[in-house]
């Protein structure tokens, strides 16, 4: 792990050496925004490829960034998009078959090791040095600054997209006196926003049966496999369970820890509302905005939306009116320790025939300026990231409780949990949302935790178990791995 | 004599290259894919390795240990087996009821016939959002008849998830079977039929000895294509259930895709497919000298 420190010594080492020019040091010096315009505008007329999550993901690019990257340096953006599951697969088939066809590139951090591995990114350390952005760099916040932005030592992606587990709960509900006696009569304790995975199956039951009548439950969570394996990771490491037995590399995630969070996700179903198992994204976050659950746990537009902000756009008539503006808190999902889910990282493909074009729109859209403007866009979905984003004066200003948000956000940035990454990361998340689609259909959870454990292995048997032990253990010796007991 | 067969010779070699362009297309194009990947299925290519040494028959014999696959396999073969059976029943009938003339009947056939002209992925997808709990009218529908609220996890549950694949297979297809049967029945001939009635014979006995015979050839045509359309069957159950719960509904084209776009185990893919192609050829075989269709 390269620490902020490193960094400098690093930056200083280069200074000493006068291996960095003159106009690179100007460059530090200047803002890096800037400094990225001024070096593309001799690219003027030629037009770079981004790769970019489909949907509103990509409305970023196409109505915002990418025409004012035009504007300021007369280089077009093609922007391509792709679905998320299907991103992985384009990356890696542009790069074996050597078509040159991407020049930037979106790419989940979990993914890097896989990408970098197969030498998919290009080391951006050079292009770094060369504008002049170390600096810039280092604002980013800690936890995706240390954890989502190298391999092996070297930087292959841009830390670009805050995405974080945050608990959204009715603040309403928590604080009405009738509810606080009924619950204190119930269960003879105070009612409180749940800190613990015990508190909430404590509180969730009997807030359902208090508020059933009136239409809402206790909670509900998108339980579809693909979130519900991001929420698994979560609260299995909150919970005390490491994946892997870092000397012989045998997965652990058939431990008690695995075997009861699997017990208890299936047992909380039971006073969510009816067909919880079936929710994804946006069923969730309609029953949240329409006052159906008093609890959720998601990423950060929940909050947004929740608090109207933004939807009154067109491209985001979809999203249901929300009933709750002003009656929404936010906090970090129980255990303390959310889940960095998923994020975007902005590279550089190694087969881009355009990389110093494709690096400088990159360092534009990641500088401090300009990420500052895409992460309040209304109808993208790009989340703080930066030291400075929550603490903007502009975007503190967006809606009443937008401080209590950005501070949420903060905290989960500082006590996050990255998702697993080791050597061909999708097989083993692959078998983590088999083995949820496996918990809802009813089967036993000891059962399958021990079916996915076992296929773990193999995935691991057939990689080397050396060889993932040494990426493992790279990623386990990272802040955000585990939580710290 | 001589003279005229040195004549003659050239000419014969012209016609072969006038020809020999089109046969190397037909070949690159269709051959050379084939030959490509029998030989990938040789080797150790999966995206995420830079080792593509010749791996001989490793990836055929891991075919034998793979659960998962012979799994996959089972799952087509039950959905084959239920659905190809009810698609011909309900064609058949469909057929029946519109022989006769009726008011509107081209309106109607054409009406019926919508769900084939549909993209699979695009039935999928609408069932998907009619079978939904929260959203989907069906539950909604079964609601008002059992007059609470019904809670079925049709994607999810176990016992409702092949049923709910069943049926959007036979909403889909069963047309198709019916335009093809009601071509078939309108072209036998009406006087034997009308003779068999007039000799008292039944519906069943007129069918058996007249009827069948006469559309076989049609009808084993279309069992055959919707035989393999449902071995190959992909879309509506990946736009219904991606193949979950688990790999409960995992049929062998979605194992097949899984390994090769998921999983990028590319020379496993190719033995997996060179497996399809061998059981497809055996059953085909077999079904065509069955049904004499190659008489």
């Amino acid at each position: 792990m390269v620490t902020r420190r490193d960094v400098g010594k690093i930056g200083v080492a280069a200074g000493l050496a006068g291996s960095t020019s003159l106009a690179a040091r100007q460059a530090a010096a200047a803002d890096a925004a800037q400094t990225a315009v001024d070096a593309a505008k001799q690219y003027s007329g030629q037009t770079i490829s981004i790769v970019w999550e489909a949907g509103l993901q990509a409305l970023d690019p196409l109505n915002f960034s990418g025409p004012k990257w035009k504007e300021l340096t007369g280089i077009d953006v093609k922007v391509v998009e792709v679905s998320t599951a299907e991103m992985f697969t384009k990356i890696m088939q542009d790069y074996k078959s050597g078509a040159g066809a991407y020049d930037a590139l979106n790419v989940i951090p979990s993914w890097m090791p896989d990408l970098v591995n197969a030498g998919a990114l290009e080391d951006l350390d050079p292009f770094v040095d060369k504008y002049g952005y170390r600096e810039e760099l280092q604002k980013i916040a800690a936890t995706y600054r240390d954890n989502q932005m190298m391999v092996n030592g070297k930087i292959y992606g841009f830390p670009d997209d805050g995405d974080v587990f945050v608990m959204y709960f009715r603040k309403d509900i928590f604080t009405d006196p009738a509810v606080q006696a009924a619950f204190k009569e119930k269960t003879g304790k105070d009612l409180a926003v749940p800190t613990t995975w015990a508190e909430f199956d404590a509180t969730g039951p009997v807030l359902t049966e208090l508020l059933k009548d009136k239409g809402t439950y206790g909670a509900g969570f998108f339980r579809q496999p693909p979130y519900t394996m991001f929420m698994f990771q979560e609260r299995f490491r909150n919970e005390g369970g490491k994946f892997f037995d870092a000397d012989s590399m045998k997965a652990t995630i058939n431990s008690d820890v695995g075997v009861k969070v699997l017990t208890d996700m299936r047992a909380e179903n039971a006073w969510m509302p009816p067909g919880v198992e079936q929710w994804g994204f946006v069923e969730n976050l309609a029953a949240f905005l329409q006052g159906q659950t008093a609890m959720t746990i998601s990423w950060p537009p929940y909050g947004r939306w929740a608090a109207g902000y933004g939807t009154d756009q067109e491209v985001l008539s979809w999203v249901p009116k929300s009933t709750i503006a002003g009656k929404v808190g936010y906090a970090m999902p129980p255990g303390g320790h959310p889940e960095l889910a998923a994020g975007f990282c902005l590279s550089v493909a190694s087969t881009s025939k355009n990389k110093d074009a494709a690096y400088l729109f990159i360092q534009w859209l990641n500088s401090e300026s300009t990420s500052l403007q895409r992460v309040q866009l209304p109808y993208a979905l790009r989340d703080p990231f930066r030291d400075s984003h929550f603490t903007s004066a502009e975007y503190l200003a967006k809606w009443p409780d937008a401080k209590d948000y950005l501070a949420a956000l903060q905290a989960g940035a500082t006590n996050g949990l990255l998702d697993l990454s080791v050597l061909q990361t999708d097989k083993y998340e692959e078998t983590l949302r088999q083995m949820i689609s496996k918990l809802w259909a009813g089967d036993d959870p000891k059962a399958i935790a021990d079916a996915a454990a076992a296929e773990w292995d193999a995935i691991t048997d057939k990689i080397g178990v050396d060889k993932q032990k040494a990426v493992y253990g790279a990623w386990a010796s990272k802040s955000g791995a585990y939580p710290k007991m | 004599m001589p003279t005229i067969a040195a004549h003659r010779q050239p000419d014969r070699n012209f016609r072969y290259w006038i020809i020999a362009p089109a046969i190397f297309l037909l070949l690159a194009v269709g051959l050379f894919p084939l030959i490509y990947s029998l030989i990938v299925s040789f080797m150790r290519i999966d995206m995420m390795d830079t080792d593509t040494s010749f791996a001989g028959l490793y990836n055929y014999k891991q075919l034998f240990k793979d659960l998962r696959l012979w799994q996959s396999l089972l799952h087509t073969l039950v959905i084959t087996a239920i659905a190809l059976p009810l698609e011909l029943l309900f064609g058949l009938a469909m057929a029946y009821l519109f022989l006769e003339k009726m008011p509107w009947r081209q309106i109607f056939v054409s009406l019926l016939v919508l769900p084939t002209i549909i993209s699979p992925i695009v039935a999928g997808a609408t069932w998907r959002l009619l079978l939904d709990n929260q959203y989907g009218p069906i539950n909604q529908i079964l609601g008002w008849f059992a007059g609470h609220r019904v809670n079925l996890l049709w994607t999810i549950n176990p016992f409702l998830v092949y049923p709910a694949i069943i049926f959007c297979e036979i909403w889909q297809w069963t047309p198709f079977m019916f335009l093809i049967l009601l071509a078939a029945l309108s072209n036998v001939d009406k006087s034997q039929t009308e003779a068999a009635e007039i000799d008292g014979a039944s519906f069943i006995r007129t069918f058996r000895y007249i009827v069948l015979p006469a559309i076989w050839p049609v009808m084993a045509i279309a069992i055959l294509i919707r035989g393999l359309d449902l071995f190959r069957i992909f879309d509506i159950i990946w736009a219904l259930t991606m193949g979950g719960p688990g790999t409960m509904t995992e049929t062998i084209s979605i194992y097949t895709y899984t390994m090769g776009f998921k999983q990028f185990e590319t020379s496993y893919t190719a033995a997996i497919a060179f497996l399809v192609i061998a059981i497809l050829t055996v059953v085909v075989t077999w079904a065509i000298r069955r049904m004499g269709l190659a008489k």
